[in-house]
């Protein structure tokens, strides 16, 4: 049902023809000396991550992206973000993005919990103002309220997990990208992440995530796209494309034991 | 390269979480903290002061406060680059995980290390003041010294366009960190810091070559961003009365402003060129890193 007004509205996220490839020099010219030894280039192996992809998402949308370990998902996520470059195609996005793509990224361990909410707040492209607005949500959502004065260094991966998300989500983003962490947190934690994140989709904010728990994409998603050696194999409704993507994964198997 | 710059300062905030994250960590874990940072130019300058002064014969009132005036900024040249050369190496999990202009890493360890120097001049100053001018009834700070914000500034844009090009080069080649190291040695004692600019005139009036090409390339040589700003921060804050070298008698010269002036584009120029250079390569580091 999505998909039919979707057109409608102005697109969150648009990737038009988007190509990515990577130059895997077989080894690393990272010495001046190898790559003098070397006069002639070095045989690079190109290996093509996102193969002419063509998405788009709307607001409101919610995209689990799904497939294989290294089927692209994580090179995607970091092109709508930014991260990454674009070799060919173009990308746009509409609103102001939060990313939460690993545990801990942007978390400097010297720095309390308080200084790093600030950090991560001005890595996201906020003011000081800004964070200082939202900071006393951030901390009650993250539940650190005891540990905010002590050194990140000494948090657990759950802490860090709940620092990072909270920071990520609270400062209200109109776009959130989030990469397989979730994992990480205890069932009450992540209880607690889908119900925000199923609050922020209410709200009319638009969320791309990579996972594997296909559980998740079917309780949580409203669209999933399957990507296959960077490629769009299927796009459509949750429960389509995870049945689709375990018939695949099933003939999988079988063909390997034959 | 104004686009950039709009987006750089959008994120004006980051630069400064990452200045003060930099200052915060580096004496977090020592007992006295800033004075480290203080300490080992003290340290330097007293072994150069009985080296020149003492063994080599050079003559100049008040050599420590003389010496100073130049190594200080040369210490900010240094530590500034060295600390760059590194910056996008140390960062590799943010730049492969969050966007964010990438400029905002060697900019942030040029103006940390910009924060320590003012601070040094401000310790400077203070040693100018109560030591030589109260208790040796020396000079004080000339008045010229009202030049030395836009010597910092200067410096400042010298040292960011170079730390641009030499964090950007270390993701490509790691070597670059060496080959800096070396070359900073190398230009420290090339550089007028441990001895005047004047020493260099003189040496060169002994050149066998026609008078005429002398002061030219004297000039060049004052030209050359650093041999500039050394130079000039010297004679913008202190008085040279008298130089001496083992009893003989060296012309002292007055700052020349137009040299200054050419020295200043340079540096201008070179900011623009390392960050056009950089600019061209950023979106290449989250994969290379």
């Amino acid at each position: 049902m999505l998909r039919e007004y979707k057109d409608v509205m102005a697109e969150a996220i648009t990737l038009r023809n988007v190509t990515k490839v990577f130059e895997l020099p077989c080894e690393r010219q990272t010495s001046l000396k190898a790559a003098v030894l070397s006069f002639r280039r070095p045989s690079a192996r190109r290996l093509v991550a996102l193969d002419d992809v063509t998405l788009s998402m709307g607001h409101g949308e919610t995209v689990a992206i799904i497939g294989r370990n290294g089927s692209g998902k994580s090179t995607l996520l970091r092109i709508i973000c930014r991260v990454y470059r674009q070799t060919e195609g173009a990308v746009e996005v509409d609103g102001r993005m939060s990313t939460l793509l690993d545990l801990g990224a942007g978390i400097e361990p010297e720095l309390t919990g308080r200084e790093n909410v600030y950090f991560n707040g001005a890595i996201m492209g906020l003011t000081a103002r800004e964070i200082q607005a939202k900071f006393d949500r951030i901390v009650s959502f993250a539940e650190l309220d005891k540990f905010i004065d002590a050194p990140a260094k000494t948090y657990s991966n759950g802490m860090l997990l709940r620092l990072g998300f909270s920071v990520a989500i609270e400062t209200d983003p109109d776009i959130l990208l989030v990469d397989e962490v979730l994992a990480v947190g205890d069932a009450a934690f992540q209880q607690k992440c889908y119900n925000r994140i199923r609050e922020f989709q209410r709200s009319g904010r638009t969320i791309v995530v990579v996972t594997h728990n296909l559980d998740i994409v079917k309780d949580i998603a409203t669209r999933a796209v399957w990507l296959d050696g960077g490629r769009v194999r299927v796009d459509g409704a949750p429960t389509d494309v995870v049945h689709e993507y375990l018939k695949a994964a099933r003939v999988d198997q079988e063909e390997k034991l034959n | 390269m104004l686009a950039e710059i709009k987006e750089l300062l959008r994120y004006n905030e980051l630069i400064k979480q990452l200045v003060k994250r930099d200052l915060k960590i580096r004496y977090k874990n020592s007992v006295l903290g800033f004075f480290w940072s203080l300490l080992n130019p003290l340290i330097q300058v007293a072994t150069i002061t009985i080296v020149v002064k003492y063994i080599l014969g050079l003559e100049i009132a008040n050599y420590s406060a003389y010496l100073l005036a130049a190594y200080l900024p040369w210490a900010f040249f240094q530590m500034a680059l060295l600390d760059s050369s590194q910056i996008l190496i140390t960062h590799r999990d943010l730049l492969r995980k969050v966007y964010f202009p990438r400029e905002a890493l060697p900019l942030s360890a040029v103006l940390s290390n910009l924060v320590h120097f003012v601070l040094a001049l401000v310790v400077f100053f203070a040693y100018i003041i109560f030591y030589i001018h109260l208790i040796l009834h020396g000079s004080g700070i000339l008045l010229t010294a009202l030049w030395l914000p836009l010597l910092i500034v200067l410096q400042s844009l010298l040292i960011i366009g170079l730390a641009c090009a030499v964090s950007c080069l270390n993701v490509f080649y790691e070597d670059t960190k060496y080959i800096l190291a070396v070359l900073l040695n190398v230009l420290f004692y090339l550089t007028p810091v441990m001895y005047p600019a004047e020493l260099i005139r003189a040496w060169l009036q002994k050149w066998s070559i026609s008078e005429f090409y002398k002061p030219i390339i004297y000039k060049m040589y004052l030209m050359l961003p650093m041999n500039a700003l050394t130079d000039a921060y010297r004679k913008t804050m202190l008085p040279v009365t008298s130089l001496r070298l083992r009893g003989t008698e060296v012309e002292a010269m007055p700052l020349d402003y137009v040299t200054l002036a050419g020295a200043g584009t340079i540096c201008v120029l070179i900011a623009i060129a390392g960050y056009a250079f950089f600019n061209k390569r950023k979106w290449i580091f989250a994969e290379r890193v």
